[in-house]
């Protein structure tokens, strides 16, 4: 655009008569000269910054007159617009990078236990934690589709790929109802189908770990949900996965035990090979999500959670887990930034787990349970300090005491996060631990977490 | 079971007969959009936004109690321009509401019915901070694109709703003309400000020098969503004081002790405008916002 250049004349002669003043003071200090660089430099810029404003005017104005610009009485326009904008980038893609330093008075074999979590720090020294690369975008008029790889560096510096999810989702099934298909979270809980970027704290809950292992439950399945029509937001999950592979612990997975000296066992139960067989041996999982908001500034979300199958100690014994979950969250009238908050999520689970067949003589069910609470004070832009408590512990079984999923465990988190912005974070958590495994009965740890974010926008989920 | 099947029918049923009494349900992204909407639609519409006035749409979450609303919707309005774009694809997903899908009629974005300032004209970086690329977002502050929001909406109404079109196209009139009028007072009353430098403390009101033709020469941010430093603000104190700044406006959602510091050093006047319907108990329509927000640039506000 020709006018562009003419409307930058009259800057460029203005630019050029501040400079040309310049050597009339060059008698006077350099301090002084300095001084007065910068502040012609500022004044420029903000003449720049003005004109370019008016340029901008100008141009919308010109638009107008042209009528490219949409005209404000018709509408229809803005519908074709909208499909032709969002056709120009429909893939979202977005990539976090976890990592961690940590220090502990436990050693890494200790620490090993300690940070069951398969995305959590557990070394002294660093931790590449998660690196995540999220795939999305709506397939066609029917459906979404969402894939997140995770690479990892393991222990032994080997780089491992995982699929973690890919899945579909349908848009416009009628009556409320949605149906989800692939490799997925199961929807147990509000934590376990959470990212690890997305967590308030840089482990995993210890329960979470002992009954769903360290990646979390995930497997390959379907379930539809259903947006009940009740006057507050009410909505029934159920779904059905395989039971069987690593990230299906407490149900078919192998060598998921606690025993450091043998893990193909459970409360001294031997774990049997047990694949899926028949449709019997699917997981079934069942969640009811109810969200409440009090007021403008107090809301509450509620869920149950439930799960069925078969687990590897013989072959017609079965685990179920139930759970149930709260999450409170505060935000005054004026917020910045999302800023400030108070934020309050527990968990408690049970498992039952059962074990030996029934011509076992030793045959009993094990009971195990676990809770998590956790509070976060966002108490300024990008601060925000929580606090977690944990305990667990186990019923049944031989002794539970050098089970490192069967102990009984307090954990207590505090920690503090910096979000320079939406997109980067820095975590300071201090964990003290006990746990009847370890040799001193506690352990106290240190980690600092980095994480950035690149691609598309996070989502702020409630 | 059975009970339960029962009792399912029978809520199924309930809410379809509530569902085909009701009006237009209409549910928009901020409290802006919600008070066109009700003067243009008058009886005929429903409106509720998912956001409240006093906060930040760009920071919002969605929220369980949003997902039963927009499932509801019979029309979606959103501010468009990247807007909402932390929050509301979520909950689009979690809605499941084929209506106010995104290319169905029962969607509309705002931002492409009005001119947008400030689009990128080269390639952008987060490195700028959190700009948004599609242009500024904050095009409500503006009464003019108020009279195109008006508009747009009366027409998607008419469209949903042929049955009540001339009562829109006649509550649209009387909008329109209220708010001419009102333009008119506003920026007699404003004619001072004209050409007169002023600092804002985020980049969302650049609509509202545009329409009263005041300048925002710099910003409290360095850059968008980047909270300052003690030696940004220094170099604030300095221009204040050597353009002769007279004028710094702000959101009342803002921390408001850079502003307090500024006023200090330099007693720069502090006007915390409400930038949006609702941000204030007795700001109820679009015709209040922008009277208050008048009064408050014509005399001192509160520091």
């Amino acid at each position: 655009m020709f006018s562009h250049v003419y409307r930058l004349v009259p800057l460029a002669v203005i630019i050029g008569i501040l400079t040309t003043s310049l050597p009339a003071r060059a008698e006077e200090n350099s301090q002084a000269l300095r001084q007065e660089l910068t502040e012609l430099k500022e004044q420029t810029r903000q003449m720049q910054r003005r004109y370019q404003s008016q340029l901008d005017r100008l141009e919308q104005r010109l638009k107008q007159l042209e009528g490219k610009d949409v005209p404000a009485t018709d509408d229809s326009l803005a519908r074709t617009q909208t499909s032709s904008k969002d056709s120009g980038n429909p893939l979202q893609i977005g990539l976090s990078g976890l990592f961690a330093a940590g220090g502990s008075n436990a050693d890494n074999d200790e620490l090993e236990g300690l940070q069951a979590g398969g995305h959590d720090p557990n070394r002294n020294g660093f931790t590449v934690q998660n690196v995540e690369l999220s795939l999305g975008a709506t397939v066609d008029p029917y459906f979404d589709a969402k894939a997140n790889i995770i690479f990892l560096i393991d222990s032994e510096g080997e780089t491992v790929v995982e699929l973690e999810e890919a899945f579909m989702t349908t848009r416009n099934l009628p009556w409320g109802l949605q149906v989800k298909g692939g490799q997925y979270f199961t929807e147990f809980g509000r934590q376990n189908p959470q990212h690890p970027h997305t967590w308030a704290f840089v482990d995993q809950p210890l329960v979470l770990s002992r009954f769903f292992g360290g990646d979390g439950l995930r497997s390959q399945g379907a379930r539809v949900s259903w947006l009940a029509p009740t006057p507050w937001y009410s909505e029934l999950y159920l779904g059905a996965q395989n039971a069987n592979g690593e990230t299906v612990t407490s149900f078919l997975a192998e060598g998921a035990g606690g025993d450091p000296t043998d893990p193909e066992t459970i409360g001294g139960h031997p774990l049997t090979d047990r694949d899926g067989r028949e449709q019997s041996d699917l997981l079934y999982s069942a969640r009811w999500l109810n969200g409440f908001d009090f007021s403008d500034t107090l809301s509450m979300n509620m869920g149950f959670s439930g799960l069925i199958g078969p687990n590897a100690s013989s072959r017609s014994t079965e685990t179920s887990i139930i759970g149930t979950d709260v999450y409170l969250k505060w935000q005054p009238a004026y917020v910045q930034r999302g800023f400030p908050f108070v934020s309050w999520h527990t968990e408690i689970l049970q498992r039952r787990y059962e074990a030996g067949n029934s011509s076992d003589p030793s045959q009993e069910t094990l009971k195990d349970w676990g809770l998590f609470s956790q509070a976060l004070w966002g108490f300024q832009p990008g601060w925000v300090v929580g606090l977690r408590a944990e305990f667990a512990e186990a019923d049944g079984g031989a002794s539970t005491d050098d089970d490192l999923f069967r102990d009984r465990r307090k954990r207590l988190s505090p920690n503090l996060t910096w979000y320079p912005s939406e997109y980067s974070k820095l975590r300071l958590q201090y964990n003290r631990d006990w746990a009847e495994h370890l040799d001193d009965g506690n352990a106290d740890s240190l980690f600092l977490q980095l994480e950035f974010n690149l691609g598309n926008h996070a989502a702020h989920t409630f | 079971m059975k009970h339960f099947m029962t009792y399912t029918l029978w809520f199924l049923l309930l809410s379809a007969a509530v569902n085909s009494q009701a009006a237009l349900r209409v549910v928009t992204t901020t409290e802006d959009i919600a008070a066109i909407t009700r003067a243009v639609g008058g009886a005929f519409v429903e409106v509720a936004s998912l956001t409240p006035g006093t906060r930040d749409p760009h920071f919002a979450e969605a929220k369980p109690s949003m997902i039963r609303k927009v499932y509801q919707a019979d029309l979606l309005i959103i501010v468009g321009a990247d807007m909402e774009i932390g929050w509301l694809p979520p909950l689009m997903q979690s809605a499941r509401n084929e209506r106010v899908q995104n290319g169905n009629q029962g969607y509309l974005d705002l931002s492409l019915v009005v001119p947008l300032l400030e689009k990128s004209h080269g390639p952008v970086s987060r490195a700028m901070g959190d700009v948004h690329a599609k242009g500024n977002p904050h095009y409500w502050l503006d009464p003019r694109n108020g009279l195109r929001m008006g508009r747009a909406i009366a027409t998607r109404l008419g469209e949903l709703d042929p049955k009540h079109r001339d009562n829109y196209q006649a509550q649209l009139t009387a909008f329109e003309q209220a708010l001419e009028q009102k333009i008119t007072g506003w920026q007699a009353t404003l004619a001072s400000l004209q050409g007169q430098p002023v600092i804002a403390y985020h980049r969302s009101f650049i609509y509202l020098a545009d329409v009263f033709g005041f300048n925002i020469t710099d910003e409290v941010e360095p850059k968008p969503g980047i909270s300052p430093s003690a030696s940004h603000l220094s170099q604030l104190v300095q221009r204040i004081k050597s353009d002769q700044i007279r004028l710094l406006i702000m959101e009342p959602y803002y921390e408001q002790r850079s502003a307090r510091y500024l006023n200090d050093q330099t007693g720069i006047r502090i006007a915390v405008l409400p930038q949006s319907v609702g941000s204030l108990p007795e700001i109820k329509t679009y015709l209040d916002l922008f009277d208050r927000i008048v009064a408050m640039l014509a005399q001192p506000g509160e520091a």
